[in-house]
Formats: structure tokens, C-alpha cells, sequence
């Protein structure tokens, strides 16, 4: 089942995303001065951030233990194993032999895991209700995100990923009521999960000071950032994997292999763009709301992804 | 000796082991490390036996007997020999656990500890191997007897005496059920033989009325919500060896019971009998987790846990009964695959959780999260052992629970494409209310390892901690490695759940998995592959660790140790996060379920309360007359108060509407 040159895709696809990570992010930072009339940091300052952060002495909680310890390195290594599961320049799931989608919302949520009980591990009380609140984000979107990916995998017969996003690419899966709502519903759960303002519940800078990140220094806050760069690009690659799957190197067959795989990365690169770009609008032109008011919110998303449902039960 | 024989021995082992501990009760060490011992020797036969049963089921045993309905059969088919299995096992870990753990009770009856304790492995091994209703029930009784005496072994404490009242009344309600059931089959079998009932043609009422007394009856023992009243108080007042083996495995005995009688003496024809299974399965999965989250004590949290956990078995029970009423095959081998799995998961995670529970009891001498905190510094393998237990009761891919509520949505998702409408409509829906019961176990589990293994000492006792013994530790340590290769070793056990469904329950055959793979039927649905998957993250790992590496390596910058950020103040432990207020915003934002809960819990303290005054009345022989006349009244007067305050409830929109209906109902009454 394992082919060396989807595995060889799988590997690239994951380092490039982590190497571009940071650069999404950068962006977000530039577009979020902009809109505030500032000049702002360069595009580039989050690599240089983490640069610097990588070589800077560590300053650990004296409660912390060993979980606290390997909580970055659970955090990268999990998304970055999501990130070659998802299909990207190709039709098909590069990683599609080790899981499914069902194994993609899990292996988030083993980064949560982690995430959520280091900041309980640390002992400061910043961490502890960041972690409760990334968690209480996880009962809200999980359901979400988990009902629309079952309705399109019910359309595609498959819950393997390179399926569906096959399917959809092709037109096999066409823009159903059904879908559309169902695009809706993984955006705005992806924004949340993403951590953008006004979802920035658990590492909310102003009133939290980054929740569980604010134990973490040196090294170890440079590969959680990473991490977090890293998981917000992977969720808008699953979106952009499943709800809009054009560009990838099986629609351009007639260019030679390595030309069509160059526009595929292009396409893809400026696609993510593009969401990254509505996010940060979206995100600044917003006020932020008291945690608890959150799930009024996040209904709404259950409520569209229901629907997506009765629709495509209906058959539109 | 053949398998039947390799049991037998073990009873006998049970046996001699159980009179040994009682005979020396009065040397409670001697007594303990007997019982412990003969337990865990008795336990591995079992174990042999079930090994050498996979193989090939062997003859029944069948003795005659002199009562004329009687006839002891001794059977040990697929579904019996997968029983035998698990509850050896996790007699074994817990066996020899005890050793050490009873180890806390130095004064105490020891040896009488010691025989109920064996004598309940053993009733439980004859439970899922037994072949006659009749003996069935003396075996199951005998059971429930035992482990009552286990729940009560803390006598002087009040709460153990009313959670073992509660747990007998609730059991012995399930009983009755379950003993209906197997009279409705007797009417007509004209005999108590397993194989009889099989064979017997019930007419509809007959078989529906046998279904729903089984499944309810089961249901009360294996916890299903709303008859899992029992399990929080008693889990908590048993000693922890005692509740893991009730929770992972007897429970496992109600799950069998529900199959034996609902699956494979009535073949599940009916579509309604699994949408019932499905709708109490998801019912349980999701109020189980709701209340776990909102428990501080260590095993009350475990216990709500478990609710869960039969919820998603029921989940998985349920498909499988709806893919044979409506004759999909391979549905139903997915839906009783995935519940079967789950069983088995759910018996080494849980039981390892409580024994981890009881770890940090059995140093710490309390069970309330608040108090604890730190100990994954001082007790480390305890820590380890329970975060795998964490990680796979939250369903956490590579480990074991992960692997069997993937099968379970892989039922939902085969079952999904069905004709029926009300099944397309409800297994989707069921897949999402398992993903918020899986969102909110991993909540559950943080807040469990968070409170008491993260984190600042919460109390000076935790502070003082050290690590278990070998024996807890040894016991622990071989459900943990248990979880790790039921996760890892998924594409050996799937194939061979598929066969025990196969053989036992009637399904046709489908494959499951080949090489590294696991599948549901066909590749083209699904694969996953737990073994690639952990090697893919250890993998994956030497990005990060070169990132650090490029940098400069660990020796960079260095590391100091600190007090945590307190915004420039002094830090103290008090400013960690507890676990009581961990779950505040579930807490805030579905106050709903929580209320629906206080609802249904006053009818059921009413019960409790009322049971317990009729005992009252009876030892006190209270005067006639006070009794008739002046309680009832008063309680009338009490009841007509509380509820008649209800529609007192300040909001003066709802005045309004009361002077609207008294208005319409006064002009209806006028102008009738």
C-alpha cells in the first residue's frame, strides 16, 4: 500500500508547511498592523523571532514535570503527521495508508492533550485557565468539525481523505446545498480552532498572557510557537483539502510532471493566501467576547453543520 | 488437559485459595499474600485456558445433575473463551496488585477480604462459561452477593453501607428482570438449556418482551444511564483492587449477557430492538462524561467514566442489532467488532485507572483531586502507567481506545448507507454525539492527571509521596503494556474479534485487516494502521530534535529553574488552577444537562429515602397511628409546599401568564 513516492510527498509537503508556517503567520502579523495604520514588523520578523528564541536560556516552573517537558515536541510532531495525511499538490492522501479523518480530528486532539495539561503542569494559574478553555473550544468545534467531514465522506463513500478531495476535485461531488453549508460550518471551525480573535480563548494574550504558553521559554517556546504556526496552517489545508480541491497535479496533466507539481504548490500557497487574508480582516474588524459567550457563537456553526446534514439527506 | 479442564482447575485453585485466606483471617499479612497469590496462580490457568480454547473451542462438559430442571453445562465457544481471557487477565494484574495494596488495612478482616475476592473472579469466570439459565442465575447471584461484601468491606463508614444497599437494591431489581427473561424462554423451550433457547420459536409479544426485560435487566448491571445510580458510591466505597475488577470486568458480564440473550438467542430481528440499544448507548456515552466532569473524587470520575464507556459499547452493540434487522452483514460485524473491542479496551484501561487511583490512595489515603498534585515527580511509574490510561480513555491515536471507537464510527459510517431512513438519520447523529463524548474525555482525562499527578502539591500529605511498592506497581504496569499492544497490535486482535462474532453471534464473515492494516470490509472505505502510526511520530520526532540541534543543541542558552509567572508577586501552590473549578465553563455552558440531572436525581433520592424509612418503621415498630396518619400528612403537606412553590418562581412575565390562564379558564367555565 505504501508507495516511496507518495511517501517522499507526504515528508515534503509536512517540511514545507512547517518552513512556510511561520510565514502565514508573519503575513497575519503585517495585515493586523496595517489595519491599525502601523508600519508594522516585516513579513519575515517570525522567523527571526524564533531564531532568537531557539538560543535564549530556558526558564522552567520548579512543579513542572516531564510532561511539561515533551509537550512542544508532541505538539509539532503530531500536526506535522497530520500534515502529510493531507492531500495537498496531489489528488490523493499521501500518508492515506496509516489513517483517515477520523484519525486527523484525534491526532488534533492529541496535541490538545498535550497542550492543555502542560499548562496545568507548569502550576501557574495563567496556564490552568488557558488549559480548561482550550478545551471547552475542543467540545464546541469537535462535534463540528467531525458531522461535516461524516457528511462529505458519506458522499464520497470513503472517509479517507484523498477520496473526498479527489471526488470533489473532479466534480463527482458537486456544490450540493449540502456541501456548501457544510463549507461554511469547517470554515468557521477552523477559524476557531485556529486561535483568532475573538476565539483566542486559550492563549489569549491580553487577559492571559498566552495561557499555557506562559510558562514556556526559550527552546521550548519557539517549538510551541512553531507548532501553533504550524497547526493553523494544517487546519486551513484540511479545509482547502476537502472543500476546495482544485489545482492539484492530477487537473494538470498535460504539463510535465515537475511543472505541474510547481503550480500545484503555487496554487496552493496563494489559495492558503487568500484564507489567511479574510481571516485576518475578519479577525481585526472583530471585538473580542467574554470566553463563556463563546458557545453562543459556536452553535451557530452546529446549527449550519445540522443542516448540511438534513440537506444532504434530502438530497440537495 | 484441554481447555474445560484448565478451568476447572482454576476453580479449584479459586477455591482452595479463597478457604485458605479465610482460615487465615487472623494473620491479615499471611492472609493477604495467600489470597493474592492463589488469585493470581488460579487467574493464570484461566488465562491457559482461554489460550488453549482460541485454538479450537473444546467439547462441553455436561454433568448430570439430581435436580430435574438442572443440567450443568460447561461451554466455552468463542464470545465465553474472549470472557475467560479478559477477566483472567485483569484478575491476574489485580491479584497480585492486592498483594501489596491490602497492605493499608492492617486491622481487618483480611482473609475474609481475600475469599469474596476470589470467590468473585471464580463466579465470574462460570458466569460467561456456564450453559444453563438456571445455573446462570445462581452463578450470577452468587456474584453480585460477592462483590456486595466487597463494597461494604469499609463498614463503618456510612456512605459504604448505603452505596452496598443501593447497589443490591439495583442489582437485585436487574435480577428479577433477567430472571423474567429467562422464564419467558422456559415457557416455551420446556427446558434451561442455553442450547434450548436458542432453538425455541417465542411468538412476537414473547420474544419482544424477552428482549426488553434481558436488555434492561443487563443494562442495570452494566451501568447504562439512567440505572448507573449505583456505580459512583460504589466504586468509590470498594477498596480500588476491587472496583477495577467490578468496573472493567463485571460489568464485561452484562455486556456478555446482553449479547448471549439479545444477539444470539434472538438474533436481533427486530430494526427497533438496536435503535433502543443505540439510543440508551448514546444516552450513556454522553451524560456518563457530562457527570464524570463534574466529580472531584478520583474514583467517582472513573465510575461516571465507565458509564461512558458502556455507552459507546452499546453504540457499537446497537449498529450491529440495527445491520441484522436490516440484513446488512457487514454492518453488524463492524457494529459487534467495535463493541467487543471496546470491552476488551475499556477492561485494561479502566482497570489500570482505578489501580492508579488506588496507587495514589494507598499513599495519600484520599480520593479528592484538590488535595493531590505533584505526584507525577514523586510517584513516576504511577504517573506514567495512568497517563496511558488517560491517553486511551480519551481515545488518544496510537492507543487502544482509539482503535475501537474508529471501528465503532466505521459501523456508523457502513450503517449510514442503509434504506431505512430513521437509521440514516440517527447513526450519523449518534457518530457526533461519540466525538463530543470523545472531546469531553479528554477533558475528563486532563483534569484526572492534571489534578492529581500535574502541577504543585495540593496538600502536605501529597507533598510527603512517594512511590508504590512493586507488587501495585507490577499489577499496573501489565495492564498499561496491555493497552500499548491492543492499540498496536490492532491488526492481530481485529481479525480475531471478527472470528469470535462470526462464530458466536451468526454474522457472516468479512476481512478486517491484513499485514499492518486494519480495514472494515473493503480498503476502499478506510484503512488505519496503529503500528505505522507510532512509528510515524517517533519518526517525525527527529524533525523537532534537529531544529533544536541546528540551534545549537540542548546546551544553548541553558535552562533554569524558577518559581512560575505571578505577575511579578510572590508565587504559592494556591494559585494553580484546582480541579474543582477545572470544569467550570462546560459547567456554565451546558448548565442544561446538569439541571436535567438534579431533576432526575430527586424521584431517585425519594426512592433511596423511602426504602430506607420503610426498614425503619419496621425496626422501630413505630406507633400505628403516628405512622398512618400523621407522616403521610405531613409528607403531603411537605410535598403539596415544595411543589406548589415551584410556580412561585419570580419572573413576572410568568405571573402574567398565570392571571392570562385563570382568565380563560374562568370564561371556559362561564360561557360553557
Amino acid at each position: 500500500m505504501i508507495s516511496a513516492s507518495m511517501f517522499l510527498v507526504g515528508l515534503l509537503q509536512a517540511l514545507v508547511i512547517l518552513a512556510v508556517a511561520p510565514l502565514f503567520s508573519g503575513f497575519s502579523r503585517v495585515m493586523r498592523a496595517k489595519m491599525h495604520n502601523r508600519r508594522g514588523p516585516s513579513i519575515f520578523q517570525n522567523y527571526r523571532d524564533l531564531a532568537k528564541l531557539m538560543k535564549r536560556q530556558e526558564v522552567v516552573s520548579g512543579q513542572a514535570g516531564w510532561v511539561f517537558r515533551i509537550t512542544p515536541y508532541v505538539t509539532l510532531v503530531s500536526m506535522l503527521l497530520v500534515a502529510t495525511i493531507i492531500p495537498i499538490v496531489t489528488a490523493q492522501s499521501p500518508f492515506g495508508w496509516a489513517g483517515d479523518l477520523i484519525l486527523v480530528v484525534y491526532l488534533v486532539a492529541l496535541a490538545r492533550f498535550f497542550f492543555s495539561l502542560s499548562g496545568l503542569d507548569a502550576g501557574s494559574s495563567f496556564g490552568g485557565i488557558g488549559a480548561k478553555r482550550e478545551l471547552l473550544v475542543a467540545v464546541l468545534i469537535e462535534p463540528v468539525m467531525l458531522l461535516v467531514l461524516f457528511v462529505m465522506a458519506l458522499l464520497a463513500g470513503s472517509t479517507n481523505l484523498g477520496v473526498i478531495s479527489a471526488k470533489v476535485a473532479s466534480g463527482q461531488i458537486p456544490y450540493y446545498t449540502s456541501v456548501w453549508l457544510g463549507m461554511l460550518a469547517f470554515a468557521f471551525a477552523s477559524f476557531v480552532e485556529m486561535g483568532k480573535l475573538p476565539f483566542d480563548l486559550a492563549e489569549a494574550e491580553q487577559e492571559l498572557q498566552e495561557g499555557p504558553l506562559a510558562e514556556f521559554s526559550g527552546r521550548s517556546l519557539a517549538l510551541m510557537k512553531w507548532g501553533i504556526y504550524l497547526k493553523q496552517v494544517v487546519l486551513v489545508s484540511l479545509f482547502l483539502a476537502v472543500f476546495l480541491p482544485f489545482g492539484n497535479v492530477a487537473q494538470s496533466s498535460g504539463l510535465p510532471l515537475l511543472l505541474s507539481a510547481l503550480l500545484a504548490v503555487v496554487v496552493f500557497l496563494l489559495k492558503v493566501t487568500v484564507f489567511y487574508f479574510i481571516v485576518s480582516v475578519l479577525e481585526n474588524a472583530m471585538a473580542r467576547v467574554r470566553f463563556l459567550k463563546a458557545s453562543a457563537v459556536t452553535w451557530t456553526a452546529l446549527g449550519a453543520a445540522i443542516l448540511s446534514f438534513v440537506f444532504y439527506l434530502a438530497n440537495v | 488437559m484441554d481447555a474445560i479442564q484448565l478451568l476447572l482447575l482454576s476453580m479449584l485453585l479459586f477455591g482452595v485459595g479463597a478457604v485458605a485466606s479465610l482460615l487465615f483471617n487472623g494473620f491479615s499479612r499471611v492472609a493477604r499474600v495467600t489470597a493474592g497469590l492463589t488469585g493470581a496462580m488460579a487467574s493464570g490457568v484461566g488465562l491457559m485456558a482461554a489460550a488453549q480454547a482460541v485454538t479450537g473451542a473444546p467439547p462441553p462438559l455436561e454433568i448430570s445433575d439430581p435436580l430435574p430442571f438442572g443440567h450443568f453445562t460447561l461451554q466455552m465457544d468463542g464470545l465465553s473463551t474472549l470472557m475467560v481471557g479478559m477477566i483472567s487477565l485483569l484478575g491476574f494484574a489485580v491479584s497480585v496488585y492486592s498483594i501489596s495494596y491490602l497492605g493499608q488495612y492492617p486491622n481487618r478482616n483480611l482473609g475474609v477480604l481475600g475469599f469474596f475476592t476470589n470467590l468473585f473472579i471464580a463466579m465470574m469466570l462460570l458466569v460467561v462459561t456456564v450453559a444453563n439459565a438456571f445455573y446462570f442465575l445462581i452463578f450470577w447471584e452468587m456474584m453480585t452477593l460477592a462483590s456486595y461484601f466487597l463494597v461494604i468491606f469499609e463498614s463503618e463508614k456510612k456512605e459504604s453501607i448505603q452505596a452496598g444497599y443501593l447497589y443490591m437494591l439495583v442489582a437485585h431489581a436487574g435480577t428479577a428482570l433477567i430472571m423474567l427473561s429467562f422464564f419467558a424462554f422456559y415457557l416455551s423451550a420446556g427446558s434451561f438449556d442455553f442450547a434450548a433457547f436458542r432453538q425455541t420459536q417465542l411468538s412476537p409479544t414473547v420474544r419482544n418482551l424477552a428482549f426488553l426485560l434481558a436488555f434492561f435487566g443487563f443494562g442495570a448491571k452494566a451501568g447504562m444511564t439512567p440505572l448507573h445510580i449505583w456505580m459512583p458510591g460504589a466504586y468509590s466505597a470498594a477498596p480500588s483492587h476491587a472496583s477495577a475488577l467490578m468496573s472493567s470486568v463485571m460489568k464485561k458480564t452484562a455486556i456478555y449477557g446482553i449479547l448471549r440473550v439479545c444477539v444470539d438467542f434472538l438474533g436481533a430481528s427486530a430494526l427497533w430492538w438496536g435503535m433502543l440499544v443505540l439510543f440508551f448507548g448514546a444516552l450513556s456515552a454522553v451524560l456518563g462524561v457530562f457527570y464524570a466532569l463534574a466529580e472531584r473524587d478520583l474514583k467517582r470520575i472513573l465510575a461516571y467514566s465507565s458509564v461512558e464507556n458502556v455507552g459507546i459499547i452499546l453504540l457499537g452493540i446497537g449498529v450491529g442489532m440495527i445491520g441484522l434487522a436490516t440484513d446488512q452483514p457487514a454492518v453488524a460485524l463492524l457494529g459487534f467488532l467495535a463493541a467487543l473491542y471496546h470491552a476488551l479496551n475499556h477492561s485494561f484501561f479502566k482497570g489500570l485507572l482505578f489501580l492508579g487511583a488506588g496507587s495514589v490512595d494507598y499513599r495519600l489515603h484520599t480520593r479528592n483531586l484538590n488535595e493531590m498534585g505533584r505526584l507525577g515527580r514523586l510517584m513516576p511509574w504511577t504517573a506514567l502507567t495512568f497517563l496511558i490510561g488517560a491517553l486511551a480513555v480519551s481515545a488518544i491515536p496510537p492507543f487502544n481506545g482509539f482503535v475501537s471507537e474508529w471501528f465503532t464510527y466505521q459501523a456508523f459510517f457502513a450503517g449510514s448507507g442503509g434504506q431505512d431512513f430513521i437509521v440514516r438519520v440517527s447513526l450519523p447523529l449518534c457518530a457526533v454525539l461519540l466525538s463530543l463524548a470523545g472531546a469531553l474525555a479528554v477533558m475528563v482525562a486532563v483534569k484526572m492527571y492534571g489534578g492529581a499527578f500535574a502541577g504543585p502539591a495540593r496538600s502536605e500529605r501529597a507533598g510527603r509521596a512517594s512511590e508504590s511498592p512493586g507488587a501495585m506497581l507490577t499489577g499496573m504496569l501489565i495492564l498499561a503494556i496491555g493497552c500499548l499492544s491492543l492499540g498496536l497490535g490492532a491488526p492481530l486482535i481485529a481479525p480475531y474479534l471478527a472470528n469470535v462474532v462470526t462464530g458466536t453471534l451468526n454474522v457472516p464473515a468479512l476481512t478486517v485487516a491484513d499485514g499492518l492494516w486494519v480495514y472494515p470490509g473493503e480498503t476502499a472505505q478506510a484503512v488505519l494502521s496503529t503500528p505505522l502510526i507510532a512509528i510515524l511520530l517517533l519518526g517525525l520526532l527527529a524533525v523537532p530534535v534537529s531544529l533544536v540541534a541546528i540551534y545549537g543543541g540542548h546546551k544553548a542558552g541553558g535552562r533554569v529553574v524558577d518559581d512560575p509567572w505571578a505577575c511579578g508577586y510572590g508565587y504559592s501552590s494556591t494559585m494553580s488552577v484546582s480541579a474543582s473549578s477545572f470544569d467550570q465553563p462546560i459547567a456554565v455552558t451546558f448548565s442544561g444537562i446538569y439541571r436535567l440531572r438534579s431533576m432526575t436525581q430527586k424521584p431517585l433520592d425519594a426512592i433511596a429515602a423511602g426504602s430506607g424509612r420503610v426498614r425503619q418503621m419496621i425496626a422501630q415498630a413505630e406507633p400505628i397511628l403516628e405512622s398512618v396518619i400523621r407522616q403521610p400528612t405531613t409528607r403531603v403537606v411537605d410535598y403539596l409546599g415544595q411543589h406548589i412553590q415551584a410556580l412561585q418562581m419570580g419572573d413576572i412575565r410568568m405571573y402574567c401568564l398565570y392571571i392570562i390562564f385563570t382568565l380563560i379558564v374562568l370564561l371556559i367555565v362561564i360561557f360553557r
